[in-house]
């Protein structure tokens, strides 16, 4: 709890999902590609590798496809022809994990911009209909807060590490 | 079960319907990740090393709504749910696989969602602003919803593989 909470809406809702960015980049440091790329809560076919591929997606098809109105865009990492791409595509290759952060670390960028610079309750255009860039950045901090849930049981069985 | 929702949520279109909105799904997706699980998997510690079981994040969640609802948003006077005397871990270690024990979470946890809905009924717009000062730390309402919606959230991804590994069960 921080003075940051009583500057409003879209500073709080923004600080909130810059912390679970943040916490789900640390969730994954210091681990190397086999680490990252293994599947270590089985039966679940999800890697932290597979996770970072996944909200590199997710932020790309709120941002790009459902905020810019362009649901024609193809989906990020082959996922309209193959729907668990960002899963099953995370490989313990070093360039593999490159790809990942770098894609992540480029549609965070482009998503931080975009929400500076429109106000919370600009329309979108998703499936379902148009939707206030607020519902965006709520949803989207609920789906990193569970991704970091996932993150951390994959974490602790990795290497034993708790915490963040 | 999932339990009905049974009055409609506040208008779409703003900040505190939209939190709602997400909390009202998420405790759904709790209900459906317990359901039709025995006491002993629900006590399970079914993710080695993790001490975390469904039993425990149940217990878990009722406190954490107790805390902010009942506790910090209406200051009621009662002490803090599964954690006595400060004892943090009570609350995911006493979660065992009893009848009587599982029974006692989830009527624990329905109650406490219920005055959570009450606090949550009574709220405006503007009272998302309203700030308090427990602990002396200063806090905000839209802060301390924000927080709950999250907290759900992580244990969400919790119970994802928790359940899981006990039965192959998976979806939101």
């Amino acid at each position: 709890m921080s003075d940051d909470e009583l500057r409003g809406e879209e500073a709080v809702l923004t600080d909130y999902l810059g912390h679970f960015r943040r916490t789900f980049e640390r969730k994954c440091e210091g681990l190397d590609a086999e680490q990252l790329a293994r599947r270590s809560v089985p039966p679940s076919t999800m890697s932290l590798l597979g996770l970072a591929r996944h909200l590199a997606a997710v932020e790309y098809s709120w941002w790009r496809r459902v905020m810019e109105h362009d649901l024609d865009l193809p989906k990020m990492w082959g996922k309209d022809e193959h729907p668990d791409a960002d899963f099953d595509g995370a490989i313990a290759d070093d360039a593999v994990v490159a790809e990942a952060w770098v894609t992540w670390r480029a549609e965070v960028a482009y998503a931080e911009e975009f929400q500076a610079s429109h106000p919370m309750d600009h329309l979108g255009q998703h499936d379902d209909g148009p939707i206030e860039m607020r519902e965006v950045v709520v949803h989207l901090i609920e789906e990193y807060a569970r991704h970091c849930g996932h993150a951390d049981l994959l974490r602790e069985c990795v290497d034993g590490r708790t915490g963040q | 079960v999932t339990e009905p929702v049974d009055e409609p949520l506040m208008g779409t279109g703003s900040e505190l319907g939209a939190l709602r909105r997400w909390l009202v799904e998420l405790r759904a997706t709790v209900e459906r990740k317990a359901d039709g699980l025995s006491a002993e998997q629900l006590a399970a510690r079914s993710v080695p090393p993790s001490d975390l079981s469904v039993l425990g994040l149940v217990r878990h969640l009722a406190q954490m709504e107790h805390y902010w609802f009942v506790l910090t948003l209406s200051r009621a006077d009662e002490p803090r749910l599964y954690v006595d005397d400060g004892d943090w871990d009570a609350q995911f270690r006493d979660a065992v696989a009893d009848e009587a024990v599982v029974v006692e979470a989830f009527a624990t946890w329905r109650a406490v969602r219920a005055r959570a809905d009450a606090v949550m009924d009574h709220l405006e717009p503007a009272d998302l602003e309203f700030v308090w000062d427990p602990d002396d730390r200063r806090g905000s309402v839209r802060g301390a919803l924000i927080q709950v919606v999250y907290e759900y959230a992580r244990h969400c991804g919790h119970l994802d593989l928790l359940r899981e590994a006990i039965d192959g069960a998976t979806g939101e």
